[in-house]
């Protein structure tokens, strides 16, 4: 960890102090993540991850005091989720409840309580890890991410913040500030397939959201996590089913598609022909649930 | 008034942090590289355990600003104007909790690692959620492993303390 920690009470003193906090820098929130890779090390290797920036961070800027940071919000359109709003009041919002199904589905899949009650949403995406289960959610909520520097802001569809694996396209020093989350008559479904019912890392996830229209599917959207080197939106599939009935055989044909958009790899927690196959079970089976009616069904 | 930043540097690798343990004032003195789990436990708090240090197995919850969190992730430094309670803040061997009672009498403690963390956790739920149900419970303990029991009697021991806490 960094011999300097820095905390600012407001955005506008951290952008102001910014220039005084001397070289090599890192945003601290929750920690989850941050903290967790370190502490991982196997025991007697003293270096920090290969290739990691933690030994060469400076300093820490601990961005958890920042009000401007907190809240969810809601406007005639859209929920405003702060960055920094724990897991956990996500978890206990009725805003989130009733306008985000998907994201209230994937919640209780997100590691234990308490992790939920330290880890931010924020720093879920920051991380950019493949297998965030709150960030895929969000992606099939149509979320876009907002990111400030300096006071200047720009406003990203939030599968557009990842470039692989922990990477993102966030520029030096950028924050990400809040997500704007359309509020849109949609069902959904969050279905994760994990080493066990809750708490595990997923092997792959599926999370679908859907408006229909009468009897047929109005406006759909479909993010998977663990099988790309980013969340990934199922666009093909998305479209196949925009305008089509939802009945078992158009599922089983969506199933069928996802499988080619995805491009899972074999590693320590599952094997790629496993995850791809379990992309269309999972698909087949949130359509499914979405189409008895049975919302946000684990 | 303009808020300034707080700005912790390490002296010779130490930070100099004060917090409220178990509603009491301390003052710590915590390395730059050091966890809460550690530096609590260097400061006599050894209720909270260490287990697996990666925030899997939840033997070092703590409560931290009221809410139930894994000391081994929580960097020390970041605890400066925290309120923390431990376990040694529960409850004491004369005058137990009736969470505490409820752990021995259900025989939920067998080795007794994962218990601290256990009652934390299930002293939050209560205190949030008077009534769980056993679907409450099972889930409020995801976080918290146990490799001597089967869970079952962890669960009964927290319906038997939610009793007896309503009953007083």
């Amino acid at each position: 960890m960094p011999p300097i920690v820095v905390k600012p009470p407001t955005l506008q003193a951290l952008w102001r102090s910014l220039p005084s906090f001397g070289g090599a820098r890192r945003y601290l929130a929750g920690g989850t993540d941050l903290v967790a890779g370190a502490n991982a090390a196997p025991a007697g290797v003293k270096a920090r991850p290969k290739g990691g920036s933690f030994d060469r961070t400076e300093v820490w800027v601990d961005i958890s005091g920042l009000k401007e940071l907190r809240g969810i919000k809601e406007t005639k359109t859209s929920l405003m989720i702060g960055a920094g709003a724990k897991i956990a009041e996500l978890e206990a919002s009725p805003l989130v409840r009733r306008w985000l199904p998907v994201l209230s589905a994937a919640i209780p899949h997100f590691a234990s309580p308490s992790l939920r009650n330290m880890a931010t949403i924020g720093g879920n995406a920051a991380n950019a890890s493949p297998c965030a289960d709150a960030v895929c959610a969000l992606c099939a909520e149509k979320a876009q991410v907002l990111l400030e520097f300096k006071g200047k802001r720009r406003k990203l569809a939030l599968p557009a913040l990842f470039k692989g694996p922990k990477k993102t396209v966030l520029r030096k020093d950028e924050l990400i500030v809040a997500f704007e989350v359309p509020k849109w008559k949609h069902s959904g479904a969050y279905l994760k397939l994990g080493p066990r019912s809750y708490f595990g890392i997923s092997k792959a996830a599926v999370a679908a959201a859907l408006e229909m229209d009468g009897e047929k599917v109005r406006s759909v959207c479909i993010a998977l996590a663990s099988v790309a080197p980013v969340p990934l939106l199922a666009v093909k599939t998305a479209n196949y089913l925009c305008g089509r009935m939802l009945n078992e055989e158009n599922a089983r044909t969506a199933a069928a598609l996802v499988k080619t958009e995805v491009s899972p790899i074999t590693d320590v927690r599952s094997e790629a022909g496993y995850r791809r196959e379990m992309c269309g079970v999972l698909l087949e089976r949130a359509l499914n649930s979405i189409a008895s009616g049975v919302s946000g069904i684990n | 008034m303009k808020k300034e930043s707080i700005r912790l540097e390490a002296v010779n690798g130490v930070f100099r942090i004060s917090l409220t343990v178990n509603g009491v004032k301390k003052n710590f003195a915590v390395k730059n590289n050091e966890f809460l789990l550690n530096a609590l436990r260097r400061y006599g708090y050894k209720g909270a355990k260490k287990g697996c240090d990666t925030g899997d197995c939840g033997s070092c919850t703590v409560i931290f600003n009221g809410k139930p969190a894994l000391a081994c992730l929580i960097p020390a430094f970041t605890a400066h104007g925290a309120e923390i309670t431990t376990i040694e803040g529960v409850g004491t061997v004369r005058n137990p909790h009736p969470l505490q009672e409820a752990f021995v009498e259900a025989g939920a403690v067998q080795c007794g690692f994962c218990i601290p963390g256990m009652i934390l956790s299930s002293k939050h739920l209560l205190d949030v959620n008077p009534s769980p149900s056993e679907d409450d419970i099972k889930k409020y303990l995801d976080g918290n492993l146990c490799r001597c029991t089967g869970y079952v009697k962890q669960i009964q021991a927290v319906k038997m303390a939610a009793k007896k806490i309503k009953k007083a």
